[in-house]
């Protein structure tokens, strides 16, 4: 008998929460910005789980576009991140409260 | 011998996991990440996906996480201090949702009967790149094609975004040959919205700024 369907989705749940919980108590924007992959990725260990238990190819056509959005994401936040350490010489997400520059 | 595997990769992904939300210091988070990533790929050959295994490693080990770490090491990140916790008086709170939730989780585990039509696997081409390729092409066609519009979205964004404002005003215009400088490069008591001084020769920058005959520094050629 190998790993059941179920444990990937647990292990899945797990790694989602670990995601949010860092999401909720870092302070540095780069390191919620992992946080935010790490959820992405474990919603990426779902979609493989059940396509490759209900033998259907579209799940991981899914995990295709969403690392190609992860990607997108990765490249526009950095340079958000870039922009806002250049106007507040600080990665703290309290001092950039405001969208304002 | 796949419950083996399962095991080994399932606790290094979350021992890694948690290591990163631990870390204080960014780039050791990135590192505990890139274990995160190398350890879910382990689990997609395990599952019969070798391409997206392969595309994981690739795209988020290589490619996002070289983004990350650049960055980095670029701002010159510091270690988080620790800081008092705001908001203390909403951990009680927060202890008792926990607690609510947790008692949810094991109701409905220990309360509500799989269901019997429990899906098995079977070894199949569902992974195989030749069968993901002809899904993305024939299917999903339209998702595709969106995402390389969504690409070129986020070259043209970053670009933007990273970009310096750059050392000329956008009212400058520069002409092939000719020397265009903002006035007040030159006299720091030019009002900021002075025309600029477009030029070809030094005699014509001195004429124009009321120079005339001050004298050159000489050089022998």
């Amino acid at each position: 008998m190998g790993p059941q369907l179920s444990w990937y989705l647990a292990l899945s749940a797990v790694l989602f929460t670990i995601g949010v919980v860092g999401v909720l108590i870092k302070r540095n924007v780069i390191s919620m910005f992992m946080c935010i992959e790490l959820m992405l990725n474990a919603v990426n260990l779902t979609f493989v789980a059940f396509s490759s238990f209900f033998r259907d190819v579209s799940g991981q056509l899914f995990v295709f576009i969403v690392m190609t959005v992860a990607a997108a994401e990765a490249a526009v936040g950095l340079g958000i991140i870039i922009a806002i350490f250049r106007n507040r010489e600080s990665l703290d997400v309290d001092d950039a409260s405001v969208l304002k520059l | 011998m796949l419950t083996l595997l399962f095991i080994l990769f399932a606790g290094m992904a979350v021992g890694c996991a948690v290591s990163m939300v631990a870390q204080r210091n960014p780039l050791y988070g990135a590192i505990s990440l890139i274990g995160v990533f190398i350890s879910l790929a382990c689990l997609y050959v395990t599952l019969a996906a070798p391409f997206i295994a392969a595309v994981q490693v690739i795209v988020y080990a290589g490619a996002i996480m070289v983004l990350v770490v650049f960055v980095i090491m670029l701002l010159n990140v510091e270690e988080e201090e620790r800081q008092p916790l705001r908001l203390r008086f909403l951990v009680p709170v927060a202890v008792g949702l926990a607690a609510i939730l947790f008692a949810e989780a094991a109701f409905i585990i220990f309360f509500v009967q799989a269901s019997p039509a429990t899906p098995t696997r079977n070894i199949s081409d569902v992974g195989l790149t030749s069968s993901i390729g002809a899904g993305l092409f024939t299917n999903y066609l339209l998702p595709f094609e969106i995402t390389s519009i969504l690409l070129l979205m986020a070259i043209v964004g970053a670009i933007t975004l990273a970009r310096r404002g750059g050392l000329l005003r956008p009212d400058l215009i520069v002409v092939p040959g000719a020397q265009v400088l903002a006035r007040d490069v030159l006299d720091p008591f030019a009002p900021p919205d002075a025309p600029p001084i477009v030029a070809h020769t030094t005699e014509e920058v001195e004429t124009q700024l009321g120079l005339e005959g001050v004298p050159h520094l000489e050089t022998d050629e």
